[in-house]
């Protein structure tokens, strides 16, 4: 079963982006199928640091992309990426120090996320860059 | 405060920059020679003479060149050394056989010497040999000369004036 | 041996350093920037001698008395060019020489850095001859001597039958068209030093060849004031009859010919033809130097191009991808060009300690400092430290010895550059509480060894260049240290200091998040 569904309008129209943004639904759903099954502390350490480390390559690429298009709205997409990483690390914190994880939590903060950020921020992307 | 000693100690530190360059650029001032000395310069360009002697061609040689390339005569290029010599009040300051230059050995014979010797007067003796087939020197000349301080004296030689020019 | 004298070498530029370092600070002293110091006197040469060539006559009288026209006349313009000319040229000479002497002892000229040596020893050679030609231009005594022994000095080379000093045997050998001559020579070579001097600086990336601006004005404010006390003027005429007595002669250019008269000219050959060859073989003399470049793993790169940015070598280039995957670009490392620093390793985004430890293979690594090596290491060593003050102090290769740091609280760990530390792995040291403070120490600032260590590392602490240390990260348990290999005291004295400061603060804790209020809300309703 799995935590979030690919949606067409999830795509940017970037073949490396969209890539991404699937390869990390992948990795978020492999990660809840995990934590059914009563993974261990450090299993669960190990994928959200996975997570972590996927979502900083694919927004560096993405960022990167932005500053070579001069993208307008380049500020506020970043900040947007660097708010959502740290939220990811006070999830992989709160989980290290207080052992307390909530799948459901981490579904429902990621399925938001990504509806809202690509509806919004990742969907203008696509439209400007066109 | 502070500012102002490190304001001050890079004044000073430029400031030795400068003092470096403003100096070496013209001192210590250098003795290239005395002013009590003068110069003699030796110099030649000169071709010796052919070492064999033109020689005409035969109708039989002439009819196998090429119908453009017929001549009469033919001068074997190789010319002969030239021995040069100099002397300067009696002592032999130069001698040297010059080999003629260009691969074929065709050449003019070069040199150049610069001389260092006191102001003042000086017997000269310059001779030179431009010819295997002659024995000793075919060319010579002998000058008593006074030279003033730092005077430049040059030797040359040419054949169309009859040898060495003592200037 | 030749390691004796380079360390011996390194000593001296470190102390005399040390005193700039209090005048100028050490983001601006001058032996930093040497090579961009000696671009900038070329500058000076160069524009102050298009003024000059406008009103250059080149013809045997014209040379001496349109120079001392521009000298006497019209001191106040074109003698102060001409003064500039001529100083910022000796200037020239001896930022090039302590440039070159600096780059030797500090081991930068060895391995991948033989191209940038290599291609400075011709430099010197055309340094040489377009001062000469300049000071031959002006046909006053001094030129005159000039004249004589450099003919004397090719005329050593069997290569010309025809002896070059017959040209200047007395006046009536020389002739107008001889200036016409020198003065063409004396654009050219100039104009093939810069050409030199371009192919110089090719394999680095953002060259610097301006120096920094307060010593672009201390410099030519110096130069100036220079030109005004001491205005450059000619000697006497030249004159081909009467040789030359005595001279006042620039020793920057021109100690060649005395060096000259005192031996000879195939000595002067012999010395400058052997001493050329062994500073060009120099890179090759044992030990040599070869470190393994880094090493790019598809797997985890996905072009984002943050490498490719940082490498201050010209090293990584970004090609089109090889392994079927969607991606645009993928990073390629030439191996012949790559120091081994690891900056590119400090700004891949995948090189974060987070990871699961069997997956710490990031995209950009080096194989000799594997980045999974350095998790464990900083594990391991932190965790003998106890106490409310654990510093975990990092450094490099070439700044303070952190070999000689035995303090209490305080574990050391040196990367080839500091710089090749991602900003992730502060994030994982203070989060997870390995240490209290992180120290991060290197060469003196404006002096990192690999060009851009301390600007980019202190770019990425600060969020001006991705990849940013997370605001979430305390940045007072971060502190920077720059200092040089002869900052060691002054170390100790920075950590004690560090450690106060931690003790004042207490532990760490994590910052108030959404996560954590969402969890207490759960747990009282449950």
């Amino acid at each position: 079963m799995s935590l979030i569904d690919w949606h067409e309008e999830y795509s940017v129209g970037i073949a490396s982006v969209d890539h991404e943004h699937r390869e990390m639904i992948n990795l978020i759903n492999a990660v809840y199928d995990n934590l059914s099954s009563n993974a261990s502390k450090d299993q669960i350490e190990a994928f959200l640091g996975e997570i972590y480390t996927k979502i900083s390559a694919h927004f560096a690429l993405e960022e990167k992309i932005m500053k070579a298009k001069a993208y307008d709205e380049y500020e506020g997409h970043k900040e947007d990426h660097e708010r959502l990483l740290d939220e990811i690390r006070d999830i992989m914190d709160f989980y290290e120090t207080d052992d307390y994880f909530s799948d459901k939590d981490l579904a429902d903060q990621l399925e938001r996320w990504f509806s809202e950020h690509f509806r919004t921020r990742d969907a203008r992307l696509h439209k400007h860059l066109g | 405060m502070i500012q102002l000693l490190r304001y001050t100690s890079q004044l000073l530190l430029y400031g030795a920059f400068i003092v470096t360059i403003g100096y070496a650029s013209t001192a210590p001032t250098h003795t290239h020679i005395g002013d009590n000395k003068a110069v003699i310069k030796l110099t030649l360009k000169h071709a010796g003479q052919r070492l064999e002697a033109c020689r005409q061609l035969s109708e039989e040689e002439q009819a196998r060149l090429a119908p453009n390339m017929r001549v009469k005569e033919v001068c074997p290029r190789e010319r002969s050394p030239v021995k040069l010599e100099l002397l300067i009040d009696g002592e032999l300051m130069y001698s040297a056989t010059l080999t003629p230059g260009g691969l074929s050995r065709d050449g003019n014979s070069n040199t150049y010497q610069r001389f260092v010797v006191p102001a003042g007067k000086h017997a000269l003796l310059a001779r030179l040999n431009d010819d295997v087939h002659v024995k000793g020197f075919n060319y010579e000349k002998e000058q008593d000369i006074t030279l003033s301080p730092l005077q430049i004296f040059v030797i040359d030689f040419r054949t169309d004036s009859d040898g060495f020019i003592f200037n | 041996m030749l390691n004796w004298l380079r360390l011996s070498g390194r000593y001296l530029f470190e102390h005399l350093e040390a005193v700039f370092n209090v005048s100028f600070g050490d983001r601006y002293n001058p032996f930093y920037y040497l090579g961009s110091l000696a671009f900038f006197f070329f500058w000076i040469v160069a524009v102050s001698g298009l003024y000059l060539y406008a009103f250059f006559e080149t013809s045997m009288l014209g040379a001496y008395s349109s120079i001392e026209y521009l000298t006497v006349d019209q001191w106040y313009l074109g003698g102060v060019f001409r003064s500039l000319h001529r100083y910022a040229s000796d200037a020239m000479v001896i930022t090039m020489g302590l440039h070159m002497l600096r780059e030797l002892v500090m081991d930068r000229y060895r391995g991948v850095r033989w191209f940038s040596w290599f291609t400075g020893i011709p430099l010197i050679w055309l340094v040489y001859a377009s001062g000469i030609g300049g000071y031959w231009l002006v046909w006053d005594q001094m030129a005159q001597y000039i004249a004589v022994m450099t003919s004397e000095w090719l005329d050593w080379l069997p290569i010309i039958n025809e002896p070059m000093a017959r040209n200047f045997i007395n006046q009536a050998s020389l002739s107008d068209r001889f200036f016409s001559l020198l003065a063409f020579l004396h654009i050219g070579i100039p104009l093939m030093l810069l050409l030199v001097m371009w192919i110089h600086i090719q394999r680095l990336s953002n060259p610097r060849t301006n120096p920094p601006r307060v010593l672009m004005v201390g410099s030519i404010l110096a130069m100036l004031v220079l030109s005004l006390i001491k205005p450059a003027v000619s000697q006497a005429p030249a004159n081909l009859d009467l040789s030359v007595s005595t001279i006042d002669i620039d020793w920057f250019y021109l100690f060649v010919y005395p060096l000259m008269e005192k031996t000879s000219a195939g000595t002067l050959w012999i010395l400058a033809s052997a001493i050329s060859l062994f500073l060009a073989l120099l890179p090759w003399m044992p030990p040599l130097l070869r470190k393994p470049a880094v090493v790019v793993n598809l797997d985890n790169c996905n072009g984002c191009e943050r490498c490719y940015e940082d490498c201050p070598y010209s090293a990584i280039t970004m090609e089109p991808r090889s392994d079927g995957l969607d991606f645009e670009k993928q990073a390629m490392v030439q191996d012949s060009m790559c120091i081994s620093c690891g900056l590119c390793v400090g700004a891949c985004p995948t090189a974060t300690p987070f990871r699961r430890k069997t997956d710490l293979i990031p995209g950009i690594e080096l194989p000799d400092h594997p980045l999974k090596a350095l998790r464990e290491a900083i594990i391991e060593q932190t965790a003998t430290l106890e106490g409310d003050q654990r510093v975990l102090l990092m450094g490099c290769d070439y700044g303070v010895n952190l070999d000689k740091v035995a303090l209490p609280g305080v574990v050391a760990i040196k990367l080839p550059c500091v710089a090749a530390l991602p900003p992730s792995f502060l994030d994982f040291v203070i989060s997870r509480k390995h240490a209290d403070g992180v120290l991060l120490t290197g060469c003196h600032a404006g002096d990192c060894h690999e060009r851009f260590g301390i600007e980019w590392l202190e770019q990425r602490l600060a969020g001006k260049r991705d990849p940013m240390l997370r605001k979430r990260v305390p940045r007072e348990r971060i502190v920077t240290f720059w200092a040089g290999e002869e900052g060691g005291r002054k170390l100790l004295a920075e950590v004690s200091r560090f450690q106060q400061d931690l003790a004042v603060l207490g532990p760490y804790t994590p910052p108030q998040s959404d996560v954590r209020r969402r969890a207490s809300g759960t747990e009282e309703s449950a």
